[in-house]
């Protein structure tokens, strides 16, 4: 009698192990996929707020509260939910900035000094050239023909540079595009058709 | 994540320029942006545990709730049941009635009374007759 019991509990012992070690196994699985996913698209993401707002600490701060959002709120989500939901909070928290950055120079506008947004610091141009990074010239040029892109997205709409920035810098579809946005796929193509005939007239001639 | 190709030339040009400022980020921008990472990865375990001890608490504190409801009478209630009880009546007569030795004796010799006139042939007292 005890021989096969012996046997059974012997089979489901790993089983009731494996049972056990599952949460922590998953939250260690859930925590390298985050990591993976997160150290993907923090640079780029990074790159967007800095556009969407021309001031590198505010964007700092924006990428840094998406990140601790998603961790805090949607880690237990499908990963493929992850980027749509990544660059909504994103979006949301480049929305914030500017809403509080329009309070602060409402409240504070007649004061002397610089507010975040007045302008951008593009980083010492010495550190670059000595960071063995590509020739000198055509790094000049490249900056020039960011900046000019940079401004051009700048004068565009809120929403038509939204768009601008999720199909073609970021590449996402329509959909994923609209389902980050909040609005319908017809919606989206509109902005982006307006948005890409806006750039061409400005940056077609001098690129 | 899968990116859609860039099909006119402005598109192109535009999606190449971002991503070499993307490549081209400062050492402390990239320094920064790995520690936020950092951050909100220590984050994501820290509410999981607080929300198991909030779950904790409430549980702690229902149970002590309800040993105290149960625990609890009203004052005036105490062991002896309530007048007009009627299943506490017979235990309380029979406690009072066990507790009390001259009741007992005075049963026992009213028996042996009775058993005396039946023998002997008398009417009981308050008999018929």
């Amino acid at each position: 009698m005890t021989g096969p019991a012996n046997l059974e509990n012997a089979a489901v012992a790993p089983r009731v192990e494996a049972a056990r070690a599952a949460p922590e196994d998953n939250t260690l699985n859930r925590a390298t996929s985050l990591d993976r996913f997160l150290a993907g698209v923090e640079r780029r993401a990074f790159r967007i707020a800095q556009l969407a707002l021309r001031d590198r600490e505010e964007a700092l701060d924006v990428v840094q509260g998406a990140m601790l959002r998603l961790a805090r709120s949607y880690v237990d989500r499908p990963g493929e939910e992850w980027p749509p939901l990544f660059f909504r909070i994103l979006y949301n928290g480049i929305r914030d900035a500017r809403r509080r950055r329009s309070v602060r120079s409402r409240l504070f506008g007649f004061l002397p000094g610089r507010f975040p947004g007045d302008e951008d610091e593009p980083g010492d141009p010495l550190e670059r050239v000595a960071g063995g990074g590509p020739d000198p010239a055509r790094q000049s040029m490249a900056d020039q023909a960011m900046q000019r892109l940079e401004t051009a997205l700048g004068d565009l709409p809120e929403r038509q540079q939204q768009t601008f920035v999720l199909r073609c810098l970021e590449g996402m579809d329509v959909a994923e595009t609209a389902a980050v946005m909040g609005c319908s796929e017809g919606s989206v193509k509109t902005h982006y058709f307006r948005a890409l005939h806006a750039l061409r007239a400005k940056l077609d001639e001098v690129w | 994540m899968r990116r859609d190709e860039p099909r006119t030339e402005t598109e192109r040009r535009a999606r190449e320029l971002f991503d070499a400022s993307v490549e081209g980020l400062d050492a402390e921008t990239r320094s920064r942006l790995h520690r936020a990472r950092q951050s909100a990865l220590l984050v994501m375990e820290r509410p999981r545990r607080s929300r198991w001890q909030a779950w904790g608490t409430a549980a702690a504190l229902a149970s002590a709730a309800l040993v105290a409801v149960l625990l609890w009478r009203p004052p005036g209630q105490g062991v002896t049941p309530a007048a007009g009880d009627p299943a506490g009546e017979p235990a309380d007569e029979a406690l009072a009635l066990f507790a009390d030795g001259d009741d007992v004796d005075l049963v026992e010799n009213d028996l042996e009374f009775y058993r005396w006139l039946d023998e002997a042939g008398l009417p009981a007292a308050g008999g018929a007759g």
